[in-house]
């Protein structure tokens, strides 16, 4: 019997190439000195209103082939960018335009686009296009933004986008009765996702077919393929996008389309050449998403033992200027911030306002980090006012694993109920004390303050709803050779899907895990797909090539059957051939019966020789049977009923300096559960990477917008990204496997954990570090900086000198 | 965003202030101006190259005096744009005599920097402004201290526009201008290089 490859650290087969440099990307594509390179005129305002754009200047500049505004877009291109998830709260839900008409809404909005022989006339030609703006005062920050003292868009009052409530049971109620009550604000800032590779889109048209060719970086082909077909009015069938490798996506190429993913293919089919747009760092800060500004009020209710009674939380997103992506991010909040836990009333209601700033849209864990904090945050505040363990306010209001399947009452993100199918929380609690050593570190913290040392140690529980709908598709064919050729349409960011996607076929296929090949995110493959989000690839299109092999292995049974003459139950797959149990000697191998799947006339090699009409088949029947295909191919879908839900806990001690308030990571430990893993190693992987981001997210990165809606920190040299120097050295993970009884394979996603309880578990740590001095001292805004540490402390002296 | 500064010229008030509206004067002593059109009364269009760190480029933009108070202050109030970033400041510039023969400028501007200079250039925009500033006070003390006509009439070629308006090219500099002195010279500054001044160190107090 073959080794099951499910659940093996199998090494990942992408990266002999992307560290040999042989990464494939949209920039790698089209290379040549007849490709036109294109660049765009960005808003320096964050709101003004155009008044006039003279491109006089740039008509007659050599190499320049093309210079666009709004109004030389017509049709669907002309109207706005789609609104891509509506949403009946969403009753101001507004998008920009390809090219900015009349007015600019944040700094950074395209205004023109130009096309010219290399990047260099472009850019030359755009700093030629002069535009006479009308400066609009700026809304900037949430405090701005609900005082709606300055409007972002005339016709939305109170620069508010949409409202949300949502209720079970009556919570408010249940506070006021409850024998204790708190609140909280908190405030978490703006980040983004910084993937290496920015957006980039390269398209051709091809007059002899009628056909348009894009190669665009997203996280969604055949969502971008739509897209385009419908902007440039094109069929479907027209159009074709491919999705090579992607360096990096983290959230912020799910959103679709951008201008340049229009304007690009307008441009090759208008000038009849190949046109690449590649965007830069600066642009990528100024013109793509950020995420994360939230700030919020909440209102808790408990009793003696910590229980949660009553749950009342209000906050206020910061959406940007537009709202293509709908309200997922403030949605997922919302729901997820209860995380394994079970309040008995819950209200949540939040309002997504508009503001001059970069449009906001997901950025991995996709307001799950929000709120983590706000819950996490709620849970200390609630142990340090009774005076009890950290843990054991959490472990007593766990949802039990009894309880599942979990419905907490409410819409989750996807339009389906919010209900958990499993997990095991309290066995995560025990398995993280025991990996950070929550009950030694009493003693360790206080050995430390004996040395003039400050250490604190925080946790925070999170559980994330990964693998949403609605499908994802896989086709599985194997061809004569024996290879095996597996396409699904979502796309890959460097996750690993080549490798995790051909384990699912070895085990279920019999054949060699070398001969599978994994194609994702081409739309000439496998047209129909939804996108790489959500955590969801694993769990979707996982599921779906475990169910494409599988019917390809009953054709592949049902062929070799017919051809050795045995009963179905009687054949085995091992290593691509199929041999009969117990008479390994009487085979056939996977690439034969592709030759005999598909009956011939004419025979081009020895091979398709046992294929043709003299040879094979019964004369008394069709050659292709009823309800059969010719060839040995397997495609099927997968579409479950709603998410499947991971859980974890992260737990981090910290130390803090006592003069300079810099905060060092000691130890970092996580406890995590995504159902059955398929390769522990690529799970771990992407732990590593979330918690590296998570890092950043809690000490590092934020937008830094001024009043006046610049972003001061619009490149690397001021945007701090952790370095490996920053990130812990070690990171001690345990799995637990609490399988999904949703998908065949019993797993969970895994992508977006590692990053969402960093600011709350970071938060945690701090506080503790800071209490035995500096008593009082609350952490209510992420992220942090030593200066910021510094000025908190300075408001809570030590009692000594207060 | 708010910045404010002072610099001190050793040049008694009255000299500074009829220096300070010569146009003449002006294109010829802003670090990186080179060229200054009268369109009105106290009122310039202007060309300025600058830099700030890998961000140079050529601005074009007007400036304009108002609310004078003879040897007290004057509003300054600029617009500057160019492939590399906008600038729109209203500066408020006052003069004192702290010492007989010395003039103190200070000024208090507000001022909105966009596109990259903001963006990626702010980092640089304090240091720069204020060797812009130092610069310019330094060039005007020596103008009004050279022998009359030098920096006046004789280096500044003055010319009718079409439109009729005054215009005042910046002299070559001796020796040609070096590449990274150009560089550093001048931003959006117009008339006021105080500006410029003000806006880089407003960005730079910002940042918390």
């Amino acid at each position: 019997m073959t080794t099951k490859l499910m659940g093996q650290k199998v090494q990942r087969v992408e990266d002999q190439r992307f560290l040999r440099g042989k990464g494939r990307y949209v920039d790698d594509v089209a290379v040549g000195t007849d490709v036109l390179h294109a660049a765009v005129l960005r808003s320096p305002h964050a709101h003004a209103r155009i008044v006039d754009i003279d491109v006089s200047d740039v008509l007659d500049l050599e190499g320049v082939h093309a210079v666009w505004t709004y109004d030389d877009l017509t049709g669907p291109m002309a109207e706005p960018l789609p609104l891509l998830i509506p949403h009946p709260a969403l009753t101001h839900g507004r998008t920009q335009y390809a090219l900015a008409r009349d007015e600019v809404n944040y700094m950074g909005e395209a205004i023109a686009f130009v096309v010219a022989d290399d990047r260099y006339v472009a850019e030359d030609a755009v700093g030629r296009i002069r535009v006479d703006y009308e400066l609009l005062p700026p809304v900037v920050g949430i405090p701005a933004a609900r005082s709606a003292e300055r409007l972002v868009h005339e016709d939305v009052p109170g620069n508010v986008g949409a409202r949300m409530e949502q209720n079970v049971g009556d919570a408010k109620a249940a506070i006021q009765q409850a024998p204790h009550q708190l609140a909280l604000d908190l405030t978490i800032e703006r980040s983004s996702c910084q993937p290496m590779e920015g957006r980039g889109t390269v398209a051709r048209w091809d007059p002899d077919q009628d056909r348009l060719q894009a190669w665009t970086s997203t996280q969604t082909s055949t969502g971008v393929r739509a897209a385009i077909a419908v902007k440039l009015e094109l069929d479907l069938g027209q159009v074709d996008v491919i999705t090579p490798d992607v360096g990096g996506g983290f959230g912020v190429k799910i959103n679709h389309p951008w201008p340049e993913e229009l304007l690009v293919p307008l441009a090759a089919r208008t000038l009849g050449r190949t046109v690449k747009y590649t965007e830069d760092r600066r642009e990528h800060f100024i013109s793509t998403a950020h995420e994360r500004g939230q700030v919020q009020h909440i209102e808790v209710g408990f009793d003696d033992d910590g229980r949660l009674l009553g749950l009342d939380v209000e906050f206020w997103h910061d959406h940007g200027a537009y709202t293509p992506y709908g309200l997922i991010v403030p949605i997922i909040t919302s729901t997820q911030l209860l995380g394994p836990y079970k309040p008995q009333s819950y209200r949540v209601v939040f309002e997504s306002l508009y503001t001059n700033t970069v449009m906001v849209t997901p950025y991995r864990g996709a307001g799950r980090p929000q709120g983590c904090f706000a819950m996490e945050r709620t849970m200390d505040a609630i142990a340090a006012y009774l005076g009890k363990d950290r843990t054991a306010v959490r472990a007593i209001n766990f949802i039990q694993p009894d309880e599942f399947p979990y419905d907490h009452g409410l819409v989750f993100q996807d339009g389906r109920e919010l209900e958990y199918d499993s997990g095991d929380y309290p066995a995560s609690l025990e398995k993280i004390k025991a990996l950070v050593g929550w009950d030694e570190f009493p003693a360790f913290q206080e050995e430390m303050a004996a040395q003039g040392r400050r250490v604190g140690i925080g946790l925070a529980c999170y559980v994330e709803g990964t693998g949403v709908g609605p499908y994802e598709g896989a086709h599985v064919h194997i061809e004569t050779s024996g290879k095996v050729k597996v396409a699904t349409g979502l796309t890959t960011q460097g996750q690993g899907h080549a490798t995790v996607f051909a384990q699912l076929v070895a085990d279920e296929l019999g054949c060699a895990f070398e001969d599978v090949e994994v194609v994702t995110g081409d739309t000439r493959r496998m047209a129909y797909a939804v996108g790489t989000f959500a955590s969801r690839a694993a769990v979707m299109s996982g599921s779906a090539i475990h169910l494409a092999a599988k019917r390809a292995r009953e054709k592949v049974l049902k062929i070799a059957a017919d051809a050795l003459e045995v009963d179905e139950k009687d054949l085995q797959i091992e290593n691509g051939v199929v041999s009969v149990k117990g008479a390994p000697e009487t085979s056939i191998d996977l690439g034969t019966i592709s030759v005999l799947s598909n009956p011939l006339r004419y025979a081009f090699d020895e091979a398709s020789k046992a294929a043709t009409q003299f040879q094979v088949g019964d004369p008394g029947k069709p050659p292709v049977p009823e309800d059969e295909e010719p060839g040995l191919e397997g495609k099927d879908f997968y579409s479950p009923e709603r998410a499947t839900f991971a859980s974890g806990i992260h737990a981090v001690i910290v130390e803090t300096d006592p003069e300079t308030a810099e905060i060092k990571i000691l130890k970092y430990a996580v406890v995590h559960d995504c159902g059955n893993l398929i390769n522990p190693m690529i799970v771990e992987g992407q732990i590593h990477g979330g918690v590296a981001q998570g890092v950043g997210g809690a000490l590092y990165e934020r937008m830094a917008y001024d009043e006046s809606g610049q972003l001061l920190n619009a490149s690397f040299m001021d945007f701090l990204i952790p370095y490996v120097t920053e990130v812990p050295d070690g990171i001690d993970i345990d799995h637990l496997e609490t399988p999904s009884p949703l998908n065949p394979l019993g797993i969970k996603g895994a992508g977006e954990a590692g990053v969402i309880p960093s600011a709350a578990v970071f938060a945690a740590a701090i506080e503790d570090a800071e209490g035995l001095d500096h008593p009082g001292l609350a952490i209510t805004a992420m992220p942090i900086s030593p200066s910021e540490l510094f000025a908190l402390r300075a408001q809570h002296p030590p009692e000594e000198s207060a | 965003m708010k910045i404010s500064g002072s610099n001190v010229v050793d040049q008694p008030v009255d000299k500074v202030w009829d220096a300070l509206l010569d146009p003449r004067v002006l294109v010829a002593t802003i670090p990186g101006c080179e060229r200054l059109e009268e369109t009105g009364q106290h009122q310039y269009a202007m060309t300025v190259t600058a830099g700030v760190a890998a961000i140079k480029g050529t601005y074009s933009g007007s400036c304009s005096l108002s609310d004078l108070r003879e040897r007290e202050g004057l509003v300054m109030k600029l617009q500057g744009a160019g492939a590399p970033g906008t600038v729109d400041a209203t500066v408020d510039v006052r003069f004192s005599e702290p010492a007989p023969g010395q003039t103190e400028i200070s000024y208090e501007a507000d001022a909105v920097v966009g596109g990259m200079v903001g963006g990626v250039g702010q980092r640089m925009l304090s240091s720069v402004s204020k060797r812009m500033a130092g610069e310019f006070f330094s060039n005007v003390g020596s103008a009004i201290s050279a022998p009359p006509g030098v920096a006046a009439s004789a280096e500044v070629a003055a010319s009718a526009s079409p439109s009729g308006a005054q215009v005042f090219t910046a002299p070559a500099k001796a020796g040609g201008i070096s590449s990274q002195d150009d560089f550093i010279k001048g931003i959006v500054v117009g008339a006021g290089l105080v500006l410029l001044g003000v806006v880089a160190g407003s960005v730079f107090g910002r940042r918390r």
